[in-house]
């Protein structure tokens, strides 16, 4: 398994991908939470998995399809109040391709 | 008037239909207690008091008419708030989503709705279902009612301490690694966690994915029985949900329980449990004995991974199902109007998610990002596919397992809660099963009325295979005719 520990370095990268803001003490919190939490999965190296399929999903079913049939919506236009800025009940977001 | 400490989902239908009380009388009296001592305990976020009067005289109205009712009419409940319904907050005790209301109901809910149970209020819990304690949720702690210096558990604490505390019938919660079994083992009351796809997630606010089951907290097994049998089954809007030709499961018979085979996994008997734990699941084999049940020991090998593993993909999953928590299209914190789109996430996520949801989201991110991926989560999801090869294997020799739920009692407040390592550990029981997508209750091995003065609750585990919720329920029933 990889380095055991994240680099003051590597956590404003994943704080950034994540786009959470980290004030200093939580970036201090943090780097030693992850630290201790990476070094217990340590024990995961002992085991040999190469031969083992991974597990990736809580089910066994595959392909489960409905009737592709029209139906009427009753809710229509709910959630529209919880939108922090609407105009004429749409969305109003910043521009996107801005920096 | 019923005395609500006696009041069980069953006791409650019986009084209703023989008119010793009607629903509004019930619904009111549960309203009156909550005001005067939900302040001490913190079980609820929210109370919605005005609809839950208006359908519990709905059921009022239906029996003076004659109408045929079923067994949870009018029956009040108290729901997680990570558990949509129209109308009423839904904020999974997170910040992000203090002024969120429900703009739809879901899949449990809409169940409910057509049986014409009564929802009294939204539970408190770990922010979005994260924690074993309550501590994690941006509003408040819930206190354990034996014992108030306590934590209830987590993160379904606030619906098990409102059942333990007289303030609902039952309720629901949600269990990712242990989050229905775990409080209702410190609260003393029964919580089932069914098989992954026995129930709808439909307007459920997702933590990990491939784990997450809705499920009932309720004073006895029969309860829980109930309760789980109205909300299972098929929802379309639900693609991981199944129809299971679920029975009754409330009318076990005594020669069905007897030719079950109990298994005792080795590693679920460690050194580090307290002797409490150890003695109170001891007393309860003995009892099962004593009914005629067959006991085998068998070995999950794989068990001591199973943590390490689920700490790795749980914020995976978890990293990419909060990422929607980005302030556009609600939940917006700490921003004024013109900010840049960037900011506005970035503010957001900053200000609106605690520590835990922090600590996820960037483990997750971690483990799924180029270089390490390999490493942790592919590594992750070989050890669950190991895990659950060993439930496999040893179903083949037993019929269900026991175990303890957690290694210790309910903890105090403020003695985990700077640890998430330790805070991680009380999951130790309740976890691995989950890998397999196996249904399990929690127990109290004693009831309320049996415990001494200042003798905090403790619960045994029953694992069942795949959708043999029956087995476990079954067995659960015909415990708690033993008494003490």
């Amino acid at each position: 398994m990889a380095g055991s520990s994240i680099t003051k370095h590597e956590l404003e990268h994943l704080a950034s991908l994540a786009r959470i803001e980290l004030d200093p003490k939580e970036e201090e919190r943090l780097l030693k939470d992850l630290g201790d939490i990476l070094e217990y999965f340590k024990e995961l190296q002992a085991l040999d998995t190469t031969s083992v399929a991974p597990m990736t999903g809580g089910t066994d079913l595959t392909n489960i399809f409905r009737e592709d049939m029209e139906h009427e919506n009753t809710n229509r236009g709910a959630g529209v109040e919880a939108f922090p800025e609407s105009q004429h009940g749409y969305l109003k977001v910043p521009p996107v391709f801005e920096e | 008037m019923k005395a609500l400490h006696d009041l069980t989902i069953k006791k409650f239908h019986a009084g209703l239909l023989n008119k010793e009380f009607s629903a509004l009388e019930i619904a009111q009296t549960y309203f009156a207690r909550i005001k005067e001592k939900d302040e001490e305990i913190g079980a609820y976020l929210s109370l919605a008091e005005e609809s839950a009067l208006r359908a519990a005289e709905e059921v009022d109205v239906a029996i003076a008419k004659d109408e045929n009712i079923g067994d949870l009419a009018g029956v009040p409940l108290a729901i997680k708030d990570n558990i949509l319904i129209k109308g009423l907050p839904a904020t999974a005790a997170s910040k992000i989503l203090e002024n969120y209301i429900a703009a739809y109901d879901a899949g449990v809910i809409k169940k409910l709705k057509l049986q014409k149970a009564v929802f009294l209020g939204k539970t408190n819990l770990d922010e979005f279902a994260m924690g074993a304690s309550t501590e994690n949720s941006a509003f408040k702690t819930t206190k354990n009612p034996y014992d108030t210096t306590r934590v209830a558990g987590g993160s379904s604490g606030g619906s098990a301490a409102a059942v333990a505390a007289h303030f609902a019938v039952a309720a629901l919660g949600s269990d990712t690694g242990g989050s229905i079994r775990q409080p209702s083992n410190f609260c003393g009351v029964v919580g089932l966690n069914p098989t992954y796809g026995a129930v709808s997630r439909s307007g459920v606010i997702a933590m990990a994915s491939s784990l997450d089951q809705v499920g009932p907290i309720a004073k006895t097994v029969e309860d829980a029985a109930v309760l789980f049998r109205a909300i299972a089954g098929k929802d379309p809007q639900d693609a991981t949900s199944v129809d299971v030709d679920y029975k009754n499961f409330t009318d076990p018979r005594l020669e069905d329980i007897k030719q079950l085979t109990v298994g005792l996994p080795e590693e679920y008997f460690i050194s580090g449990t307290d002797q409490i734990v150890t003695r109170e699941v001891e007393t309860v084999i003995e009892k099962l004995k004593s009914l005629g049940m067959k006991f085998k020991k068998v070995s999950l090998p794989h068990t001591k991974y199973a943590l390490s593993a689920y700490y790795i993909f749980v914020p995976a999953e978890v990293s990419s199902n909060l990422a929607k928590f980005d302030g556009v299209r609600y939940g917006r914190v700490g921003t004024k109007r013109e900010e840049k789109l960037k900011d506005i996430y970035l503010k957001t996520k900053g200000e609106g998610f605690g520590q835990e949801s922090k600590r996820r989201i960037i483990l997750g991110t971690f483990v799924l990002s180029s270089g390490y991926y390999d490493a942790y989560y592919d590594k992750a999801q070989r050890v669950r596919t190991l895990v659950k090869r060993d439930f496999d294997e040893a179903f083949k020799d037993v019929d269900v397992m026991l175990t303890p739920v957690a290694p210790s009692t309910a903890f105090k407040i403020g003695e985990k809660a700077n640890d998430p390592l330790a805070m991680y550990l009380c999951d130790i029981f309740t976890i691995p099963l989950k890998l397999a997508g196996l249904p399990a209750i929690s127990i109290p091995t004693k009831s309320a009325a049996d415990l001494a003065q200042g003798e905090l609750p403790v619960g045994f585990q029953l694992i069942g295979k795949k959708w043999r919720e029956a087995d476990i329920l079954g067995i659960g029933q015909f415990y708690e005719k033993l008494g003490s």
